[in-house]
């Protein structure tokens, strides 16, 4: 059997990070559980459901661009190039 | 209550569609008697249909249609039962038609560059198997994963990637459909199947789109194969005042950018709605007041130059690039935005599962700041009555095919706590479903860009905004459905036969 503790799953704290927003990782938020007592609870989610979700978004975005198209072009990369492009001042 | 059949009938519709196909237990009639558009749950009983089936052919469709004549029973058909004007919902009971297993590819013709479906395939399946062969079928609505294509004709629906590749009306050729009264008739553009363009005799294929299966049911559909897109490219760019938003919106869509496929403004409502909790937008400065989105398909070159001349009227017009993976990954869910009931908040902030509705019009470009403040005037009333409607916020989107600066696809979303709902506060939602409508034909628009019109409140408003053409409506319904027994009750259609 694969080891597994609860203990080791726990998130770190919450960190408010905006108005009725919080984050324990990185670019991942929650809704400031203050919001959420009466109507809904909110729910204790170990860390490898956290990874779990956010992996099967990026999975989703990405076979969503495929689905469409063959390549997805960057703007960052032709921005650049529109700056190379200007002349110099 | 939910009305019984004879059992003579249901042996009838056996007899046609065989005994797995018909169904009159509760969990069939149930689910099939409402669809997402606010749905009076209080009443639910009201709606239930009295039998469901699903045929697999366009004569078993026929036989059950001349059997619901003889015996005056109204017929609804239903596809993915996605539609957000209560088009599939069964007003008087009756035999709903499920269209769910008429889902084969019939026929892909390289040639002349078709592919011929029935009306129960989705087009994310249909585009996984086109795919193999390099094209893509480019109906694009934001309920992509589970519309379907009978659905997509029934409602006349509207595609995100629209300015680039048509709407479903541009992308469907012709199609085969059981007139009320049972008859297999096949209309296009002419009698050809493939043909694109005719000028021989009436344009039916228009009459039968859209009509929110009123006027038969398609059995089988041509659809325009276009060559799977080599490049996506989509850009956000952020602006700390709405009408500059407005502004650039109007510059990027006129741009004649041919590769270009959609234009969508979001107003500040939206922002605040999304910084709730969508994690491209909490990050974001509230000194962001308007946001657009843009996107464009095509050959890799021609998308490549295409982008840099949006991207180059996106800065002139004071807008902020947001970055290549909001950009990307927020176009990517341009499909999943909808079904987020944890976003609801009731007035004092707390979390409330509510369900999404999207009201939707079409608002010409010069209205749209107006037509704006009013909306949410109407739904900050609402909101101010009940603590269980939430204003979602508005977008705009590019709606005309091909040339896409005329008038905009204008929704605005609102969340709605639906367990909450009794006669007081449905009756407050129609009177200000009425409201939005009344705004929108007020400012030269139309009361829907792809949804319909013929949900309670809205419907009181189609002649006012159709004028004579109403009258034509009746006419037709009439001479097509004698005994009125295809999907009675909608589009105040009726009066044709009070009238008579
Ligand atoms: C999350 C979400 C996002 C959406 N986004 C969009 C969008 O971007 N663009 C858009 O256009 N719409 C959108 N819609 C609305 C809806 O998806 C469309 O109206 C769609 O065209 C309905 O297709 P359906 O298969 O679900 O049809 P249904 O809801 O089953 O039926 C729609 C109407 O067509 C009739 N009908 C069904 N099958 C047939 C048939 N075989 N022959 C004749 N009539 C038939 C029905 O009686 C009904 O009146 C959205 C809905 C949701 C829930």
């Amino acid at each position: 059997m694969l080891g597994f503790k609860l203990s080791a799953q726990r998130p770190p704290e919450p960190e408010r990070v905006a108005d009725g927003v919080v984050s324990r990782f990185e670019h991942v938020f929650e809704v400031e559980p203050a919001l959420m007592t009466e109507h809904v609870r909110q729910q204790d989610i170990p860390n490898w459901d956290f990874q779990r979700i956010v992996d099967s978004r990026w999975e989703h975005l990405a076979w969503m661009h495929e689905h469409f198209a063959d390549s997805v072009i960057s703007g960052e990369e032709l921005l650049a190039e529109l700056e190379a492009e200007q002349p110099n001042p | 209550m939910a009305v019984a059949l004879l059992d003579s009938v249901v042996d009838e519709l056996t007899a046609i569609c065989g005994p797995d196909h018909v169904f009159t237990g509760r969990s069939a009639t149930f689910n099939r008697a409402r669809v997402p558009a606010p749905f009076p749950v209080h009443k639910w009983d009201e709606h239930v249909p009295s039998a469901v089936v699903l045929p697999t052919s366009a004569h078993q469709v026929s036989e059950v249609v001349k059997m619901a004549n003889r015996h005056r029973i109204p017929v609804v058909p239903r596809a993915g039962a996605t539609g957000l004007t209560d088009g599939a919902v069964p007003l008087r009971h009756g035999i709903v038609v499920d269209v769910k297993l008429m889902n084969q590819i019939l026929d892909l013709d390289h040639e002349n560059r078709t592919v011929t479906v029935g009306p129960g395939i989705n087009m994310l399946k249909l585009n996984e198997e086109l795919r193999k062969h390099g094209y893509i079928y480019p109906d694009n609505p934001a309920s992509y994963p589970c519309s379907l294509v009978g659905g997509r004709i029934g409602t006349s629906g509207w595609s995100l990637i629209g300015a680039r590749y048509g709407h479903t009306r541009d992308l469907v050729i012709s199609f085969e459909i059981v007139l009320p009264t049972g008859e297999i008739v096949r209309v296009g553009d002419g009698g050809g199947r493939t043909v694109r363009k005719s000028s021989s005799g009436y344009q039916l294929k228009h009459l039968f789109m859209g009509h929110q299966g009123t006027l038969g049911i398609v059995t089988e559909a041509t659809l325009e194969l276009v060559p799977r897109p080599e490049a996506e490219f989509s850009a956000f760019f952020a602006y700390g005042d709405y009408m500059d938003a407005w502004r650039a919106t109007g510059d990027l869509a006129r741009s004649g950018v041919a590769t270009l496929a959609g234009v969508v403004l979001f107003d500040e409502w939206k922002l605040a709605y999304l910084r709730r909790d969508d994690e491209a937008y909490i990050p974001q400065p509230e000194s962001i007041k308007g946001v657009i989105a843009c996107a464009s398909y095509g050959n890799a070159d021609e998308v490549r130059i295409g982008a840099k001349r949006l991207l180059r009227i996106g800065n002139a017009s004071g807008g902020v690039y947001l970055g290549d993976e909001i950009s990307q990954g927020d176009w990517a869910s341009r499909h999943d935005r909808y079904a987020t009931p944890q976003h609801g908040r009731t007035r004092d902030g707390q979390v409330a599962l509510m369900s999404w509705h999207c009201e939707d019009a079409s608002i010409p470009y010069s209205e749209l700041p107006a037509v704006r403040e009013e909306w949410h005037a109407i739904a900050a009333k609402l909101r101010e009555r009940f603590d269980m409607f939430d204003d979602w916020g508005m977008f705009a989107y590019t709606n005309g095919a091909f040339k896409p600066w005329g008038d905009y696809l204008t929704e605005i979303d609102i969340g709605i706590w639906e367990t909450r709902w009794d006669e007081e506060t449905w009756a407050a939602w129609v009177d200000a479903k009425r409201e939005l409508a009344r705004v929108s034909i007020e400012h030269g628009g139309s009361i829907s860009a792809c949804h319909g019109s013929c949900r309670e409140g809205e419907v009181d408003l189609v002649p006012a905004e159709l004028g004579g053409g109403f009258e034509v409506m009746k006419t037709i319904k009439r001479g097509l459905d004698p005994n009125n027994i295809m999907n009675p009750g909608k589009y105040l259609l009726d009066q044709a036969y009070e009238e008579a």
